[in-house]
């Protein structure tokens, strides 16, 4: 009976941390997703599922909870955005949320360019360096993106320029830059 | 210094005003940090998390079975997967299968045994025999940090001198403490799966009812090259980003009964029906059963041999030269170590003998 309700009180107390660190982090790990996939059902669908994968495995409380699901969502993003169908179906779909914006369509023309051009790069590069773009750009500090990656911080600086450079020069010769 | 306000000041500062060179090149860091910030740029993401939250709790929960798995994979939808799972920490099942005269059985050499995916579905669903419970739940857990594995595990996490040509150096960590799972044989169970099969129970040691067969597993802890992940959509193997490399280390699994010799749980297990002839004739052929660990290998996973780790290891190698898969696996010191990926045979033997 005493193990019993101990038990109880086990799982109680980890579904609460696990409700507490989705409140916290969700946001945030759609948001990375959503800077890869931009398009917000997809990047929901990916949030979701890091979590799902992430509950299954480890406990809600752990020290490296937002890390993992940081470095989780990047990755799961950019993997995502690797199937080439679903990349097709997307680049259609933001052509036309882009065309349904803006008033100048050539300007138009040229962002929705731009974005497609890079994010195929991105799909290209190898996973850190993308990773490190994605997360920093989605707001996360140099100590945080040094966490997701399970790198020293005074790394960040330098994989994050090399990882810029590279990819500017990816994609520098056909966008509008 | 370009997206690092705190790095505005002091002798850094002071240097870049006066140094031609330093000053293009931060107008080129800071011109491509320009453009790809505005490149990276998304619509602003509106979330409802409470019906997300919903949405997560009222996924399926995995549970654990009986047998390890590596987190973020799905078991039995990838050969390599499967291939590392038999060959380095789900060993447990086929561990406890191996003749022996007394109840406690602890490996120290390594004999192969070549089985079929149906041989190991056949071991993994003892459920219809008797009760499988966990006393202690396996935990695996992904980590970023060999020091977070450690703590995890308590084992040191093995340094790989060299990556082989072509295997990224991204790493993943995987970590778990020790796992202790208890059969309990049935015979009314055993009897129904028998009368299921259309056949009756062979003859069954007295004092096999209810006999416990105890497995406890790791800790274990492994390092994974490349990235896992799980296919974009269904499971379709060929959608999905397979590990390069896989470094494993556990300690090696010890098996006791009670009421009847592990050697009979074993002959009795073998017996039930469902067991192909084939496994039990390569069980059965192992020659010093008391002290040898069988590596179960697919044999969709190819040929194995002996070969010597680090001078003086006798360890199993696995696979071939293709590159399509290949692995070794050694005992030192009751530690089973394994380095399996999709690597030529050669290259599993140099990182095995580098290992530190």
């Amino acid at each position: 009976m005493e193990l019993g309700a101990r038990r109880v009180t086990t799982e109680r107390t980890d579904d609460g941390s696990f409700e507490a660190l989705f409140t916290a982090e969700y946001a945030r790990v759609a948001g990375i997703a959503n800077r890869v996939l931009m398009d917000q059902h997809e990047a929901e669908d990916v949030a979701q599922e890091v979590f799902i994968d992430f509950h299954r495995l480890h406990s809600a409380s752990a020290q490296y909870a937002p890390a993992w699901l940081h470095r989780a969502a990047a990755h799961a993003a950019l993997n995502r955005l690797r199937g080439s169908k679903r990349r097709q179906r997307r680049e259609v779909a933001q052509a036309t949320q882009e065309s349904d914006r803006t008033v100048d369509p050539q300007k138009l023309f040229e962002v929705s360019e731009d974005r497609r051009q890079v994010r195929q790069a991105l799909a290209r590069m190898a996973p850190k360096p993308a990773a490190v773009l994605v997360l920093r750009a989605s707001g996360l500090s140099y100590a945080e993106v040094a966490q997701a990656l399970g790198v020293g911080i005074g790394q960040v600086g330098t994989l994050l320029r090399r990882a810029e450079a590279a990819l500017r020069k990816e994609v520098t010769s056909g966008t509008s830059l | 210094m370009v997206d690092e306000p705190d790095a505005h000041g002091g002798v850094d500062a002071r240097h870049l005003e006066s140094c031609a060179d330093c000053k293009a090149r931060y107008t080129t860091v800071s011109g491509d940090a320009r453009a790809i910030s505005s490149l990276l740029t998304a619509p602003e993401l509106k979330v409802d998390i409470a019906s997300a939250f919903n949405r997560v709790r009222t996924a399926p929960a995995a549970r654990p079975r009986f047998g390890l798995r590596l987190p973020m994979m799905r078991p039995g939808s990838r050969p390599l997967v499967l291939a590392f799972a038999t060959a380095v920490a789900a060993i447990a099942l086929v561990a406890t299968a191996i003749a022996q005269d007394s109840n406690t059985f602890t490996p120290q050499t390594l004999t192969p045994v070549p089985v079929t995916l149906a041989d190991m579905e056949s071991l993994s669903q003892l459920s219809a025999y008797g009760t499988i419970s966990w006393t202690k739940q396996p935990q695996p857990q992904v980590v970023t940090s060999a020091a977070e594995a450690n703590t995890i595990s308590g084992l040191p996490v093995p340094k790989v001198a060299a990556l082989p040509t072509g295997v990224s150096s991204t790493v993943t960590y995987a970590a778990m403490g020790q796992a202790t799972a208890v059969f309990t044989f049935s015979k009314d169970k055993a009897a129904a799966a028998a009368a299921q099969a259309g056949t009756t129970l062979p003859a069954l040691p007295s004092g096999l009812e209810g006999a416990q067969l105890t497995v406890t597993v790791g800790p274990a802890v492994a390092e994974i090259y490349g990235n896992i992940t799980k296919p974009s959509s269904g499971s379709d193997i060929t959608q999905a980003s397979l590990p390069q490399l896989i470094v494993g280390e556990t300690t090696a699994p010890v098996a006791t009964s009670s009421q009847v010799t592990v050697v009979q749980f074993e002959n009795s297990l073998l017996a039930l029906p469902g067991i192909s002839p084939e496994l039990k004739a390569a069980i059965k052929a192992i020659g010093d059963p008391s002290t040898t660990l069988p590596v179960p290998i697919p044999v969709q996973f190819g040929t194995s041999s002996s070969v010597t780790i680090q001078g003086t290891i006798q360890g199993l190698a696995l696979g071939d030269n293709t590159g399509v898969g290949a692995g070794v696996i050694w005992i030192k010191n009751g530690v089973v170590y394994g380095v399996v990926g999709t690597i030529k045979r050669d290259d599993a033997v140099n990182v095995a003998n580098q290992l530190t």
